[in-house]
């Protein structure tokens, strides 16, 4: 059976969603920053425990202090990834309050935090006990680096493991 | 019904977008032409557009509920990125009509130019966090640098504290004149050492805005004066006369730091001695040309000395650097001094600079903001006396005094100095002891340690002024011995209740001066000492003051016994010196040289030191010619030198 997932990249501007996804999808990275305009969409198939997934990579723009990110995209999504950079502390703020909105206007939907740029990690301003404490909240969080490849693939199967536990648990509950 | 159809087959070559119309099948059929950027296979084909850009599947899904409610006839969708036929990125947009029952569809390309703006504001903001973050990083960095030296400067204090202080108790014991030249190096490198941290704390300080400048009243003429007080010694010894000019109309009682302005001073004194081997330093003071404000100065500190090439003037302010790293070799010192001075002027919201000539000498210039005194009548108080060295034993006299440390070399070094004083000591080997011993009563002054075990200097400070306060007596002088040089260290120990804090090492000369001032010998009573006393040179014999002639030697007291026996020794070496210039003994000229050298400024025949190193360095070179000039130099030197004593 084909599977299809949809899965959503949250976050800040300029935290590293578009570098995910390229590492992710092309092992490409650039040092060179590029703006995301509304949504660039990516495929990649992925076997997650034997089986084949097409996920749909929708990488939607970041958000900005006036422009909050369009929740409305994780409507139909399976899951997302939630992404901030660990050397701005700001772009924690904006992952809880970008979350917390998810939850409100979608529900409970599958997700990961990213705190990427575990590459420069000398230089964070987001420290052990800020993580210890999502941690505290059940979330899964994985320290990545887009430029280096750290742990970016695990951070896509993880989440795609976790949407297909959670479609055959709603498979259950629907029987 | 054609014409309307026609009508919108035409739209598509208008507008650069691409239009479809949905068919019963579900699919999309173009209608018109296609735009470049849209490659089809077959355009007379029907495609699946959301299978071709998956974010049209949201998209329609959108569509058909809005659209079922029946309004608005029209709906746009988000932008979305893709690639063209050539791989470049293009924006879309999609926009959903419903005509009566037919539903179209436009996918339009927007033009780039519209969100370059995006990119210049996303870059604009990531430089400008950038740069915060950078700026946060080299200021936790210098913290973190400054931090590290604070402990370390502790950590080399302390046990320098007992090298110096040992080494003045040795120098003042009865000594033969070898082991008097072995102590003297232990006092010079031990004093170079000291100074040496304390030039780096205080850029550390400065560099870190731990440097806040006091605003009190003070004596202009003064502090000249006790600057050029600091650097007398050394400029005697030179055979350097010391000037001061102050302009008329400019205020003599000024508010402002006095110890940091002194501190610049001594700074560019220091320097200007280091590099002028004869005439005259002179410090000027006149009213800054560029600001005519009262308090504006402009000071100058202008030598006769080597000057410095034109190409190295703007390099001598900065951190380690001398015009010449050769210099450093030469004339030793950090290149901390101009840089610390140039950190303190800036501080005082002046300028520094240089002007110099190569041969003819330099002046170093700096303004300074200060503060008037309403009454320029009014006399500052005398920050504390100088003592001359032979009375300086009798100003702990009569006083009862406890004191605690735990480490047993500081009591014994504090014992040895005060062990000429008549005055009565206690032991405490911790703050538990000193504040019991203190309750014992009877003590007129408490010198304590601020770090020990069972209970610390600040701890038992406060115990001493709580029962102070319990039984209704007025407060002992307390004083705070540390090896924490910070001013934070001084202010923490006022508030703690310290009267207050000398810090490590202490000299012989400040520890009794500070006590001097609770026997009420100085005059000094109840004013704190500064946390950083001004180091001075050992004292030595020298040349009678004021006299420029250098056949006249003044002898300090202490030395009457000592320096009339050297001279004649060396009257006696002359003979010697001609002997081995006989037979080209270049062994024994270096090694008589060399001891001469070494134990001539110590004795105040500084013009010794002088010869003995001529001789020491033509003997190296196998010089017969420089060796016997200046072995004839040193005849004539020893039979015409004349000692004068003190009264």
């Amino acid at each position: 059976m084909l599977i299809k997932k949809k899965i959503c990249m949250l976050g800040y501007y300029g935290v590293g969603k578009t570098s995910l996804v390229s590492q992710f999808v092309n092992n490409m990275f650039s040092d060179k920053y590029q703006t995301t305009v509304g949504v660039k969409i990516d495929k990649k198939v992925v076997q997650v425990e034997g089986q084949e997934v097409t996920l749909m990579l929708w990488d939607v723009a970041g958000e900005e202090d006036n422009t909050p990110v369009k929740i409305s995209h994780v409507k139909d999504a399976s899951g997302y990834l939630l992404v901030l950079d660990g050397r701005r502390r700001k772009t924690l703020e904006a992952a809880l309050s970008i979350q917390q909105r998810v939850e409100t206007e979608v529900g409970k939907v599958p997700f990961l935090l990213l705190a990427n740029k575990n590459d420069e990690r000398a230089d964070w301003e987001v420290n052990d006990a800020d993580l210890a404490e999502l941690a505290n909240r059940k979330w899964t969080v994985m320290e990545t680096s887009a430029k280096t490849g750290e742990r970016v693939e695990e951070a896509f199967l993880t989440l795609t493991a976790d949407m297909l536990k959670c479609r055959e648990k709603d498979a259950e509950d629907d029987d | 019904m054609t014409t309307d159809r026609e009508g919108l087959e035409n739209l598509p070559a208008l507008l650069d977008l691409a239009a479809f119309e949905k068919t019963s099948s579900g699919l999309f059929r173009p209608l018109g032409a296609l735009p470049g950027w849209l490659k089809l296979d077959d355009p007379a084909q029907e495609i699946d557009l959301a299978d071709r850009y998956p974010l049209l599947e949201l998209f329609f899904s959108e569509c058909a509920e809005v659209f079922e409610a029946g309004t608005p006839p029209r709906m746009d969708s988000d932008v979305w990125e893709e690639k063209d036929a050539n791989g470049s990125t293009i924006y879309l947009q999609a926009s959903a009509m419903k005509l009566g029952r037919r539903s179209l569809i436009a996918i339009e390309l927007l033009p780039r130019e519209r969100y370059t703006y995006q990119q210049l504001y996303h870059d604009f903001q990531l430089a400008e966090e950038e740069a915060a973050r950078l700026k946060l990083v080299a200021e936790r960095a210098t913290r973190a640098k400054s931090d590290f030296l604070a402990n370390m400067s502790h950590e080399i204090r302390t046990p320098l504290n007992s090298i110096i202080g040992m080494a003045d108790v040795l120098s003042s014991s009865p000594l033969t004149p070898e082991q008097q030249k072995y102590v003297e190096v232990f006092q010079r490198n031990g004093v170079g050492l000291l100074n040496l941290i304390n030039d780096i704390l205080d850029l550390s300080k400065v560099e870190s805005g731990k440097v806040e400048l006091e605003s009190t009243p003070f004596d202009l003429s003064e502090v000249i004066l006790r600057a050029q007080e600091v650097v007398d010694g050394r400029a005697r010894a030179k055979g350097l006369e010391l000037r001061q000019h102050i302009a008329p109309g400019v205020p003599m009682y000024l508010i402002g730091d006095p110890n940091r302005l002194r501190q610049v001073m001594i700074n560019l004194l220091g320097n200007s001695i280091k590099f002028t081997d004869k005439g005259h330093l002179e410090v000027r003071v006149v009213q800054d040309p560029e600001d005519e404000r009262p308090g504006s100065l402009r000071f100058g500190v202008s030598d006769t000395g080597i000057g410095i090439p034109e190409d190295k003037l703007a390099a001598v302010f900065e951190s380690f650097t001398q015009a010449d790293s050769s210099t450093t070799r030469k004339y030793g010192g950090t290149g901390l001094g101009l840089t610390i001075s140039r950190q303190l002027v800036e501080l005082m919201g002046g300028r520094i600079w240089v002007e110099s000539e190569v041969g003819k000498g330099s002046t170093f210039f700096f303004t300074a903001k200060l503060g008037v005194q309403a009454d320029q009548s009014a006399r500052t108080i005398r920050e504390g006396a100088q003592v001359s060295t032979g009375s300086i034993d009798r100003l702990a006299d009569g006083l009862r005094i406890l004191v605690a440390d735990d480490a047993e070399d500081n009591r014994f070094l504090i014992l040895s100095y005060l062990n000429q004083a008549k005055c009565s000591i206690e032991i405490a080997v911790n703050g538990q002891e000193a504040a019991e011993k203190f309750r014992t009563g009877g003590f007129d002054v408490v010198l304590m340690d601020v770090e020990m075990p069972v209970l610390d200097g600040y701890g038992a400070v406060r115990e001493i002024r709580r029962y102070e306060k319990e039984k209704g007596i007025p407060a002992t002088p307390v004083v705070a011995l540390t090896a924490h040089a910070f001013a934070d260290m001084a202010d923490k120990s006022r508030e703690a209740g310290f009267t207050a804090h000398l810090t490590k090492p202490i000299r012989k000369a400040t520890l009794l001066q500070a006590l001097g001032g609770y026997s009420g010998k100085s005059g000094a009573a109840g004013e704190a000492v500064p946390a950083r006393p001004v180091e001075t040179p050992p004292p030595a014999p020298s040349q009678a003051q004021g006299s420029t002639d250098e056949f006249l030697v003044r002898v300090e007291q202490g030395m009457e016994d000592v320096v009339p026996g050297y001279l004649e020794k060396r009257r006696k070496d002359v003979e010697t010196y001609r002997q081995a210039l006989g037979s080209s003994d270049f062994d024994t000229l270096r090694m008589l040289g060399h001891k001469m050298k070494g134990t001539g400024t110590g004795y105040g025949l500084p013009v010794l030191t002088e010869i003995g190193d001529a001789i020491e360095r033509a003997a190296l070179k196998k010089d017969t010619a420089g060796a016997t000039a200046a072995v004839d130099r040193l005849a004539g030197y020893v039979e015409k030198v004349k000692l004068q004593y003190a009264q």
